[in-house]
């Protein structure tokens, strides 16, 4: 039901004019961020590692496809289809650095990492553009604006499937064991190293495909998706949607995302501070609700259900 | 190339590795015994940077007296911030998941960030030397910046007094303790949660340290926290995270290794840190210093 709405729904705001314009890039913006939020997950949450680096995936999704199609000439779909294959190509050397190294040791690797990258970008002057970025993304005739929310929303939903057979796959379930119990895991012959490195380049090739299609909606690639307060997003949107389920990140986006436009609508001045509001949100959730939205929601569910059983 | 000019890099590489280790110790400290990585160790030095340009701002300019307000004022604020933070918040998590920990001192480094953001803007400051320091000495006929040398004092003197203070005093005999086994601190009857105040306390001061005498040295702008960290991190993950020799030595190497690298290829520099990092993690993951971390 919840599909067909989202489906439905550019349709309706189409109607509207320009607000409806507007709500429909909003909409799209959000079920990409959703995507990456979704692919850092299977590191964060089922994994059990914090990566600080993870927007690096993205920029490297993002800058292939600006690349490819403003420098090379390449068509969107093989461009696109680039992308997730360089991050994932970028996570492998990356990841295998990494994921020798656990709990904190990996935190602080990644974010080393994630900069490294992101120094690299801003300072290749000839290749990127630095911090002048790309403009000017070629944009295919057929794309209009609905029509690029259904694509983004049709790839979505693939993407989603599949995060859902890999998770539920002997290969989530084995990555849920070390995430629980890496001693144990590794007692019964589980390669855990080689585990945690295949799930940071999923993860990695799903931010990569993210990053691409951001680019092309914002026809623009800058150095900023490559900085480690882009990491910070998927961080804060798995946190609060709820970092132990899949439907989680994805919501947590839209959450995070609707609270920003309101507070703009409120006041101008609040989204001057919103890296506050937004570490503040953080600390209240890690203090007092790690399972985020998903999880409150289950336990008020609980308590309702035990007030009827009374 | 003359030998002397070789002479005069390795002065200003072990001057920057010096600053580097002041600030690093403390996170390294606040590691061995709280057990949490602090990611907003580099917010709180640049609190330091700034704070030390406000008040020089008050302060007479240029006099020796004033710098020394500084090197004690700020970092006792920065102490009183420490003191907050760490009942209010890190208390609730020591017995976490890693996972959380890192996260709620994330969660400090966007609020810390953006309150520097918004109290001091995005404008490129500086501290004025103190004009003792603001000359250059002539040694063996190369002129080094009198600044740099008096950080090259600072830094030894502050690594001697950490080497007093945790191996020839009973509060560094309970710090070490602490860091070992705390629940025999504890069943000995010793407060070990006010031991760990006391470190994060001394971590937050260095950090102050840090933050005054760099404001002095270079501008600073609002990415110095984020820069710095990432360095300390290079830094305490060369040494092992927990060890403050570790830490010096992690921090000469930074120091030194680019500032020898600067002049032939000053784009490699930036990626210096790294690849320190990287060689090490590759022979000894748990740094030169350090135990294999379970």
């Amino acid at each position: 039901m919840v599909v067909a709405a989202l489906f439905a729904l550019p349709f309706i705001l189409n109607r509207l004019g320009k607000i409806g314009e507007y709500w429909i890039w909003v909409s799209t913006e959000i079920i990409i961020s959703a995507l990456f939020a979704s692919s850092l997950n299977l590191i964060l949450g089922f994994g059990g590692m914090v990566s600080f680096g993870h927007a690096a995936f993205f920029g490297v999704g993002a800058y292939t496809v600006a690349l490819l199609m403003k420098k090379g000439g390449i068509p969107l779909i093989p461009a696109l289809m680039a992308a997730p294959m360089m991050a994932a190509i970028m996570a492998a050397v990356i990841g295998w650095f990494c994921v020798r190294l656990i709990g904190l040791y990996f935190a602080i690797l990644t974010l080393a990492f994630g900069q490294l990258l992101y120094m690299i970008v801003f300072q290749w002057y000839n290749f990127t553009g630095g911090d002048d970025g790309i403009h000017g993304i070629p944009k295919p005739a057929l794309l209009t604006p609905v029509n690029y929310y259904l694509f983004c929303l049709v790839i979505f939903l693939v993407c989603f499937l599949l995060m859902w057979m890999i998770v539920n796959s002997s290969f989530g379930l084995t990555i849920r064991t070390i995430r629980e119990n890496m001693d144990r895991a590794k007692f019964i012959g589980i390669n855990v190293k080689r585990f945690q490195w295949f799930n940071f380049i999923i993860a990695g090739a799903f931010a990569g495909l993210a990053g691409g299609l951001f680019t092309e909606l914002n026809r623009f690639a800058q150095t900023d998706f490559l900085h480690w307060s882009k990491s910070a997003e998927p961080i804060l949107a798995s946190l609060v949607g709820g970092m132990y389920s899949l439907v989680g990140p994805a919501l947590g986006t839209a959450v995070l995302m609707f609270l920003n436009i309101f507070l703009q609508q409120i006041h101008q001045d609040l989204i001057e501070i919103w890296a506050m509001i937004l570490g503040f949100i953080l600390l209240l959730v890690v203090l007092f609700a790690p399972d985020g939205l998903v999880g409150l929601y289950g336990r008020i569910r609980e308590r309702i259900d035990s007030f009827g059983a009374i | 190339m003359t030998p002397q000019f070789y002479l005069f890099l390795l002065v200003n590489g072990l001057a920057q590795g010096m600053l580097l280790f002041i600030i690093a110790s403390g996170l390294t400290l606040v590691f061995g015994v709280l057990r949490i990585i602090n990611f907003a160790h580099g917010s709180l030095y640049m609190i330091g940077a700034f704070l030390a340009f406000s008040l020089s701002t008050v302060l007479e300019e240029g006099s020796l007296i004033s710098f020394m307000l500084l090197l004690l004022l700020v970092p006792a604020a920065l102490m009183i911030v420490g003191l907050a933070l760490e009942t209010t918040l890190f208390r609730r998590i020591y017995d976490q998941e890693h996972l959380l920990q890192l996260l709620l001192t994330y969660a400090l480094v966007l609020i810390l960030d953006d309150t520097v953001r918004v109290i001091w803007g995005g404008d490129i400051r500086n501290v004025p030397r103190p004009t003792a320091f603001s000359g250059s000495v002539d040694l063996l006929g190369l002129s080094f910046p009198m600044y740099n040398v008096f950080i090259l004092g600072v830094g030894p003197l502050i690594a001697l007094g950490l080497w007093g203070l945790l191996y020839r005093s009973r509060a560094g005999n309970l710090i070490r303790a602490a860091a070992s086994y705390p629940e025999m601190l504890g069943a000995l009857g010793v407060n070990v949660r006010m031991v760990m105040t006391w470190t994060f306390l001394m971590g937050c001061g260095l950090a102050g340290v840090g933050g005054v005498l760099m404001a002095a040295l270079a501008n600073i702008d609002l990415g110095i926290g984020m820069e710095k960290i990432i360095e300390c991190f290079a830094v305490v993950v060369i040494g092992g995270l927990g060890s403050v020799w570790g830490a010096l030595l992690g921090s000469l190497i930074i120091g030194v290794g680019i500032s020898f690298i600067q002049l032939p290829l000053s784009r490699l520099a930036v990626v210096f840190p790294y690849i320190a990092m990287a060689l090490v993690l590759i022979w000894r993951p748990w740094g030169l210093f350090g135990r294999p971390e379970r």
